[in-house]
């Protein structure tokens, strides 16, 4: 390892009423991959977006290649070859992957100051070829996937000289397979000397890939540990401060009487002839790739999407869901996979999140009860642990892991008895996590059944009692939690 | 009795802020007021001031109803062409030979009303065009109709209802029938809104369509009421300017469009969506009035108040903007 490529000293920030940043330092070496954890709200952001020039910093130094550097701005950052790669990516979708890589410097032809494609497509492709990428330069990049569109931001960061790049969550919409080709050009950008931050919640992608880890928690450093030398229940302990007795808790819930039966539920061209049942006290879980059919079934169930044929029974009488309305009022919930897209509002205040897929009973007839919904939503912060200042707050203030313990609380307040839950833990910090498997726990328990989506297979395979494998539209095989492992599911996804 | 010195914890921080534009808003209505009446004796009289509001109440009606749309994110550019719409044909009824009788012409125009913001709402909703371009659409047919029915040219109506409606006070208290109608529909829409489930799902609509959605809201039927509520105030909007004027004819309302998304915008309604109050739009749709009627009253010609018009809506608009980016 060369000497030191980054080094970030005693930095603090304050913002009003928080302090984000206390006296925090971090170094980074030529060819090293720095993993970064802690729960959502420990200052990982804000620590690199005072690298990347969007916040300045109140106290502390930033030295690159043992140099002070002041970042004005993020052109000053990015002129010291820092490249920060969001989980939102910054793609321009409309353009083709040649005109991406080189947005701004394009060729042009010299006589008429007009962009020379030829050139152009031809020098994008040596540039990816250089760093063993599959990807024409003609294609419109609104046609990639998120894998395709993240390697192509790092060609991009690459091209432009980045000496030190940042990955935030870069694998929370990647499957298995994408995720170790990520792997392999991160290793490969190792190889040329850059010295990369890897963001994460999911630790085991840490242990794979980084040499160090940094462990921030409530704003400060909590210590920095080699890789190999550190394990697992080490690392949680240092991000929560607390033991965790066990990270999924699970509990032995007696199965109960069928709480919604689907037969030959089928969408034309997406999914065919699929059926299931679920229980009381049950967690199903349904298991597949990308674009496999999952998500269809679910937003189905839910009436957000129209099926064209099957029947569903909610507890023994056959329904027809017309919309999530419908849904609802037949003990139907659903927690979205996007919690800023499809869960929030996110500008409105705790309360009004909590109390929205209730509002027609929230008071009799005509008004609407503003101090029954103050009773309703502080009791869900208290029962569901949400941290917030109080139920006025915006939700857009809080954590990621808040957020989504909102979701939950609204899902609760509706009193569904079958949950349709889409990826519950995405993209949330370890304690949340906990919370939330708690509290489907205690939804079992209490005679309720979930059907779960969940692309994390430890998840999938500690929560779920039961996995339906859906591949290309049909079900390719169901087990026990008993039977099941991470390669009988993926086995079952090729059939 | 520390709960009773407690903030009301239910009231947002969006709330609370929306609470302090209004109050801004009127005391900068206040000022304006002591300002126009000190420069201009006459401004600061019954007769003026009844005068001013009974002008402005046309347009604030719909100024009210167009609040809750642009608060779901929607817009009406209709209205205008719905107002002139409705003055002509109940001119051209009263007028034909055997005329309908004036009792009769209410609920017609408010029929025309309802259908022309029915038209909006199922286009907007069911085939999710966007909604500045259908109002668009409906505005032109709509003021063509006008041109159509009229043969392009004013029908007197001296008829007993809408006379009623736009020229009478109530007696006693010498409060024009116009003001009254405006005062009771700001009532109802301040009610709708702040206190009424429906005036939650709009904000909520507004904030977020596809949350609103995944909640079980039915976003297209209250888009679909609110397309509809403003069709059918514009029609009142309508009766009034014809019992005002005694005519019906296709320029009415000309440009009222501007006037009336100036007011709701001043009012601290979000083009966005999510952020309004019917009690800000009350504010702007008053400002205006008294900045139309006190430049007028100090000199200032028509056409010179409608450049400084266009102009403050691009300053409200940037201003708003200004410190929505200073908040983040």
């Amino acid at each position: 390892m060369g000497g030191q490529l980054l080094e970030m000293r005693n930095i603090s920030k304050q913002f009003p009423g928080v302090q984000a940043l206390k006296d925090v330092s971090i170094d980074l070496g030529a060819g090293e991959v720095l993993g970064m954890v802690g729960e959502n709200g420990a200052g990982k952001s804000t620590l690199i977006k005072i690298l990347a020039g969007d916040y300045s910093m109140d106290v502390g130094e930033i030295l690159i290649n043992g140099q002070r550097a002041v970042f004005r701005s993020p052109s000053d950052a990015s002129e010291q070859g820092i490249r920060v790669l969001y989980q939102e990516l910054v793609t321009l979708d409309t353009l083709t992957v040649a005109e991406n890589l080189f947005v701004g410097h394009l060729p042009t032809r010299r006589a008429s100051g007009l962009v020379d494609w030829k050139s152009a497509n031809e020098s994008a492709k040596a540039v990816l070829r250089q760093m063993n990428i599959d990807l024409d330069p003609r294609t419109i990049v609104g046609d990639l996937t998120v894998h395709q569109k993240q390697v192509l931001e790092i060609a991009k960061a690459v091209h432009k000289k980045a000496t030190i790049l940042v990955m935030d969550e870069p694998t929370a919409a990647l499957g298995e397979e994408d995720t170790q080709s990520l792997f392999g050009i991160i290793r490969n950008l190792k190889e040329q000397g850059v010295g990369i931050i890897y963001i994460s919640h999911r630790l085991k992608e840490v242990f794979e890939i980084t040499d160090r880890v940094t462990v921030l928690r409530d704003g400060q450093k909590i210590g920095t540990v080699r890789t190999e030398q550190a394990n697992m229940a080490q690392l949680i302990d240092m991000m929560v401060g607390r033991e965790l007795a066990e990270f999924y808790p699970k509990r032995e819930v007696p199965v109960g009487e069928t709480l919604i039966e689907v037969r030959d539920l089928t969408i034309k061209g997406i999914i065919e002839k699929v059926s299931f049942n679920l229980h009381r006290g049950e967690i199903v879980g349904l298991f597949g790739l990308l674009g496999s059919g999952r998500i269809n079934v679910l937003r189905a169930l839910y009436g957000l999407d129209s099926y064209d044929g099957g029947t569903i029974e909610v507890k023994s009488k056959p329904v027809s869901i017309a919309g999530p309305d419908g849904a609802l009022d037949n003990g139907i919930g659903y927690m979205p996979i996007d919690r800023k897209l499809e869960g929030l509002a996110l500008g409105m205040p705790v309360s009004t999140n909590i109390t929205m897929a209730n509002i027609d009973r929230i008071g009799g007839g005509f008004f609407f009860n503003h101090k029954l919904e103050r009773q309703k939503a502080e009791k869900w912060v208290h029962d569901v642990s949400i941290r917030t200042p109080d139920i006025g707050t915006e939700v857009n203030s809080l954590s990621g892991g808040n957020q989504q313990k909102i979701v939950l609380a609204r899902l609760l307040e509706t009193g569904s008895k079958i949950f349709l839950m889409n990826e519950p833990t995405r993209g949330i910090d370890v304690g949340s996590k906990v919370d939330i498997y708690q509290m489907m726990e205690n939804l079992c328990e209490a005679g309720a059944g979930i059907i779960m989506i969940s692309s994390e297979l430890p998840e999938m395979l500690s929560m779920a009692d039961r996995i339906i494998v859906i591949a290309k539209g049909r079900i390719t095989g169901e087990f026990s939690r008993q039977e099941a492992t991470q390669e009988k599911l993926l086995h079952a996804t090729t059939l | 009795m520390a709960d009773a010195l407690q903030l009301d914890p239910g009231k947002s921080e969006k709330k609370r802020k929306a609470l302090s534009t209004t109050l801004i808003l009127f005391i900068v209505l206040v000022a304006m007021v002591a300002v126009f009446s000190v420069l201009s004796r006459d401004f600061y009289s019954f007769l003026n001031l009844s005068a001013m509001l009974t002008n402005i109440s046309f347009s604030g009606i719909v100024a009210g109803t167009l609040t809750m749309v642009l608060i779901t994110g929607g817009l009406d550019i209709s209205i205008g062409g719905n107002i002139a719409l409705t003055s002509c044909l109940v001119a051209y009824l009263f007028n034909l030979e055997k005329p309908v009788p004036g009792w009769a012409l209410v609920p017609i125009a408010l029929a025309l009303g309802a259908a022309i913001g029915a038209f909006n709402g199922v286009f907007i909703t069911r085939l999710d065009l966007n909604p500045i371009i259908t109002t668009l659409g409906t505005m032109a047919v709509t003021r063509g109709l006008g041109y159509v029915l009229t043969k392009s040219r004013s029908i007197l109506i001296m008829e007993n209802v809408t006379g009623f409606i736009g020229r009478t006070v109530v007696p006693g208290i010498q409060i024009p029938i116009p003001l009254v109608l405006m005062a009771i529909t700001y009532i109802l829409l301040f009610f709708l809104m702040e206190k009424s489930k429906f005036g939650r799902k709009v904000y909520c609509i507004g904030a977020n369509p596809a949350a609103a959605r995944v909640s079980g809201i039915r976003v297209n039927g209250v888009k679909f009421i609110l397309y509809l509520m403003s069709g059918i105030a514009a029609s009142v909007s309508g009766l009034i300017l014809t019992g005002q004027t005694a005519v019906g004819m296709p320029q009415h309302a000309n440009g009222v469009e501007l006037d009336v998304i100036t007011a709701v915008l001043l009012g601290g309604t979000a083009l966005s969506g999510g952020k309004g109050s019917i009690l800000g739009t009350l504010a702007g749709v008053l400002i205006l009035g008294v900045l139309y009627n006190g430049f007028t009253m100090i000199g200032f010609r028509y056409v010179h108040i409608r450049v400084f018009q266009g102009i403050l809506l691009i300053l409200i608009v940037a201003l708003y903007e200004l410190r929505e980016k200073k908040r983040y």
